[in-house]
């Protein structure tokens, strides 16, 4: 099992032909010149004004020449590394790897009932635990597990939710912002020797509010890579049509690829395409969709030609529960991204959309992960896995390769093997007591929460981390986003004998 | 979802290996061909074997083809070909860059709750084959199917049984298996009945084709019909544990088995089927869900696009015992493997466990993964008036929106696939209207189907020439012994309902 990334070994799958390329690109360099895009950051509008950009202060938009868009798009590094905390766990985001991370959920979720309900501190600790254990989580997304948990006031549920992630694991991150909140997530990273991805995110169409930019421009000035993530509806905030909403997809993620680049040459930028489409007879979002695989599959395509890493996702079902739905809602979009050439997705743990994680549902995930890893190894092809002279020695029936040297050598190299899978026959689950997929998962999350320790942090760095911690809780305390009844329940709630764990 | 004749994929197939990697392959494949060889227990096929070149040593039933003959057998065989059905309107064609799914056989029945297996009642048996005759991504019907048999049948009956029954239930077009010479009269049914049927010729694994399989292509191919040439293996088992020397055992089996269609019948329309499965060398329990199966698939696929010829994918059987999360993982990595890579069928509705259980709520639940993996295959559609240009420059930043646009009316369902069975509430109304699952909303397609679809109906000479056949087959069965008195007995106090042969 790869700890680091997944490795495609054949040509992505490619569902465009070069025409359509063409045309998609032209679109993005219409849309982007004579639409432009609205960006509510001054300085941002005054260093692409002096870029050749036509700027309208009045109405913040922009509108971007064609040769800027181009040449800033040829400035992406196509593929970088990240610092994690656990160097053992630094990534190389790019080319044919795939790395899996986690998909947050508001809240946690009562697995009888799937009712949904805040999550303890245990809880979330807990819960990046079990991510760091996994082998196929490659790093770990913003808000993950959960948005935040009990006592938290909102203005801090990013800064704990980066404290538990950067305490209980080793591997890479990304985490959001919120009132300025990347600023001490950033000094975070910086006290672990850490780098942080930072984000940037759309408000669709065509609109970046001055939060987004602010935190990407921060994000580029600390040294650390930033992504873009576009989060349209199609049908709601991008044309219902796939073609119109990869245009317009395109044009939403490089206005900030030429700001970036003008800023800082060379920043490093991976984009994240989090579009889905709606159920337009309800208005309910379209998680689960096969629409959001044809669009991943052709955005992928597009930003391979590009040459800037892309991730896609997540795969998370419309389901609400774990069951057949949710397991082939996920499995087909995972599948889509990964063969087409994502350098990241996202799926562990997120059981309804971004509404609802659970560790199970990461334990289960784990499983798909394990399939799309073995599936992009593809295939070996030597003298050896030919096997022609053992054809030959064996001959027909009766022969066999039961009993070969060959076949122990081979079978684990070319089988994947699930945790969580009932791989019985009949007659033997019926003698276990007929446990299913659920039970082996629940059993595999006992045991990695009793056993699993993630790299520990030094008492320096933990020492470092409360303290940037205290700092934020003054500061938000300070700007009135905490009231005094606030701080009262969230001090509370770290009054426990194994804080911050518990 | 209206029918389809098939899903079209409409950009070019997943590709695993390079070209040499395919040329080492087909080296393979010739070399064992010609220096192992394979078994064929038929004397009628080993003359036809010496006779067009080939290396025939009669004791060991070993015949050896040279490299030459199997590359003009390959040439022979058409790359595309039609699948006649009873309806019109569901007459398909194999081949190309179309994927047709099947229903995937059970043994048994199964309780769709305890999901205990049980033998199938005639009534269930009939019920399932309307329920799979209304299923849109039904494209035709695989041998023993839905269930292997039903109570009251003698097993040499069943697969003829399992016959009648889908053609008099379903317009769909038909595949058949053999067992004791019931090809002869799956044939003689079929022609009675004006329809053409896809024979099978089922090798057993290693490089050994006996006598039975032997007739069975015999019959098909003189009777003008199809043939699948279907392998069989494990890996580790009955093939190598490694992939690449899977695929060259597999590719002799089937390709020997093309070989000898093409010398009986130059120009035979054959289907090769890559039906493996990994093993669990631990236990030695078949591993149906495992990955390794799409990966083998995927290269097979890439292997008969270069040779030109239809390729059937290994049956998309899980080894969850349930509709549950892991089923449908196993199941959707097949669908997809096959629906990417450019297999042209594929046997996917309505197996529960292996091939162990079959059950029609499950071919439902499959129908919409089916469906999904149908429009995946369209692609995108990239012409001026999906591209919108001129509506993003109208509808421009926020406070822009989409919602009220009339491209968004025109296009948002031919984007998207509308499942039938999937939960697509938001969560509030979820909770709110019973927290109902995908096995709910198929329980209630499968009723409604079954009181409301009605299969396009045989005439009353096609009837009278099914139970004729039947009747024949009985006759013939009962006086080789292979149905005792007491079985008789049985067989015809099924057969008193007034409903019969529905109930």
């Amino acid at each position: 099992m790869a700890l680091n990334a997944y490795t495609r070994r054949f040509p992505a799958l490619e569902i465009l032909n070069e025409e359509q390329l063409e045309q998609i690109h032209q679109g993005m360099l219409r849309v982007l010149w004579t639409t432009g895009v609205h960006m509510e950051h001054r300085g941002a509008l005054e260093t692409l004004e002096r870029n050749g950009c036509v700027v309208d202060y009045d109405d913040w938009r922009v509108r971007f020449p064609p040769g800027l868009v181009e040449e800033c798009i040829r400035r992406c590094p196509s593929s970088f590394q990240v610092k994690t905390r656990d160097p053992s766990r630094s990534v190389t985001l790019g080319g044919n790897g795939l790395h899996v991370l986690p998909f947050p959920g508001h809240h946690t979720i009562d697995l009888d009932t799937y009712e949904p309900r805040v999550p303890t501190r245990k809880e979330f600790y807990d819960g990046v635990k079990v991510l760091d254990a996994l082998p196929s989580v490659h790093g770990l997304w913003s808000y993950t597990p959960y948005f935040g948990f009990e006592g938290v006031p909102p203005s801090m549920c990013l800064l704990e939710s980066m404290a538990g992630k950067i305490r209980n694991s080793g591997k890479f991150l990304t985490e959001g912002y919120s009132k300025g909140s990347e600023e001490f997530c950033i000094r975070m990273a910086q006290a672990v020797d850490a780098e942080l991805c930072v984000p940037c995110l759309l408000s669709p169409p065509l609109t970046y509010y001055g939060d987004a930019i602010g935190a990407a421009l921060h994000g580029a000035d600390a040294g650390f890579p930033v992504r873009i993530s576009e989060g349209a509806v199609y049908g709601g905030t991008a044309p219902a049509s796939i073609a119109g909403a990869l245009v317009s997809a395109c044009a939403n993620l490089v206005a900030p690829v030429v700001l970036l680049q003008v800023h800082k040459p060379g920043t490093r930028i991976f984009l994240h395409d989090f579009t889905f489409p709606q159920n337009m007879t309800t208005g309910a979002p379209g998680f689960g969709n096969i629409a959001i695989g044809l669009h991943a599959a052709a955005f992928n395509q597009i930003f391979r030609r590009y040459g800037i890493p892309i991730g896609n996702g997540a795969a998370v079902p419309a389901s609400k529960r774990i069951d057949f739905q949710s397991g082939y809602e996920r499995a087909i979009n995972a599948t889509i991204f990964a063969l087409s050439g994502a350098n990241f997705i996202l799926m562990h743990g997120g059981v309804a959309a971004e509404l609802t994680h659970h560790p199970l549902q990461a334990i289960l995930d784990d499983d798909i992960c394990g399939m799309l890893g073995r599936f992009l190894e593809g295939i070996d092809v030597s003298e050896d896995s030919l096997a022609v002279d053992l054809i030959e020695e064996v001959g027909p029936v009766p022969g066999h390769f039961l009993n070969k040297k060959h076949t122990r050598q081979w079978w684990k190299h070319e089988q994947n093997h699930p945790h969580a899978a009932d791989k019985l026959t009949y007659p033997e689950w019926e003698k276990v007591g007929r446990k299913g997929c659920m039970d082996y998962a629940k059993e595999r999350l006992e045991d990695i929460l009793t056993n699993y320790a993630p790299p520990p942090l030094t008492a320096s760095q933990e020492e470092e981390i409360e303290r940037i911690l205290e700092e934020a809780r003054a500061y938000y305390k300070k700007e009135g986003l905490i009231t005094s009844d606030e701080m009262a329940v969230y001090r509370q709630g770290m009054r426990s004998s194994r804080y911050p764990y518990e | 979802m209206e029918f389809k004749r098939g899903f079209t994929r409409r950009f070019p197939p997943l590709k695993v290996l390079t070209d040499e990697q395919v040329q080492a392959i087909h080296r393979g494949t010739l070399r064992v061909l010609w220096t192992t060889g394979v078994l064929i227990e038929h004397e009628r096929a080993l003359k036809l074997f010496e006779q067009n070149g080939c290396k025939v040593d009669y004791d060991n039933y070993r015949v050896r083809i040279p490299p030459d003959l199997v590359e003009e057998c390959l040439r022979k065989a058409p790359s595309s070909f039609p699948a006649p059905a009873r309806d019109p309107s569901r007459t398909l064609m194999l081949g190309g860059n179309t994927l047709c799914l099947a229903v995937a056989p059970g043994h048994k029945t199964v309780d769709d709750h305890t999901w205990e297996p049980r033998e199938a009642t005639r009534k269930e048996n009939y019920d399932a084959v309307r329920i799979l005759d209304a299923l849109p991504t039904v494209h035709f019907f695989s041998p023993y199917t839905p269930y292997f048999g039903f109570q009251g049948v003698p097993s040499c009956m069943a697969m003829l049984e399992s016959l009648a029954a889908r053609i008099r239930n379903s317009g769909k077009f038909q595949c058949v298996g053999f067992s004791n010479d019931s090809e002869m009269f799956s044939i003689e049914m079929a022609k009675s009945v004006g329809i053409e049927i896809l024979g099978t010729c089922a090798w057993a694994p290693p490089l050994a084709l006996y006598r039975d399989a032997v007739e069975s292509t015999f019959r098909t191919v003189e009777a003008g019909f199809c043939l699948r040439v279907v392998g069989g293996q494990l890996m580790g088992g009955t093939s190598p544990a490694s992939i690449a020397g899977a695929i060259v055992t597999g590719n002799a089996e089937v390709i020997s088995g093309l070989v000898l269609a093409q010398l009986i019948r130059p120009g035979t329309r054959v289907l090769v089927k890559d039906f493996t499965a990994g093993m669990n060398m631990n236990t030695g329990a078949p591993a149906f869900g495992g990955i390794e199966i799409a990966v083998h698939n995927t290269a097979c696929s890439q292997m008969f696009q270069h040779y030109g010829i239809p390729i059937d994918q290994t049956t998309a059987y899980p080894n969850s015992k349930s509709p549950d999360y892991q089923s449908a993982m196993e199941k959707a990595f097949r669908v997809m493997s096959a629906g990417l890579s450019g297999g042209n069928t594929m046997l996917f509705h309505g197996s529960v466990h292996g091939e162990l259980t079959h059950h029609p709520l499950q071919a439902i639940l499959d129908d919409d993964m089916a469906g999904m993996m149908g429009r995946y295959m369209e692609g995108v559609d990239v012409s001026t008036d999906a591209l919108a240009l001129d509506l993003i420059e109208k509808v421009g930043p926020v406070p822009g929106h989409f919602m009220s646009a009339k491209h968004t009316r025109e296009w948002w369902k031919k984007e998207q696939y509308v499942p039938n069975t999937s939960d697509r509430m938001t969560y509030p109304e979820w909770m709110t209207s019973g927290k109902k699952t995908c096995i709910d909303y198929a329980r209630q397609r499968m009723e409604d189907l079954i009181s409301t679809h009605k299969p396009i109906p045989v005439t009353d000479s096609q009837e009278a020439e099914i139970e004729r056949v039947l009747e024949k087959a009985r006759a013939h069965y009962l006086k080789n012994g292979l149905i005792t008195e007491d079985e008789m007995r049985e067989y015809r106090a099924s057969m008193q309902s007034p409903n019969y042969p529905y109930e």
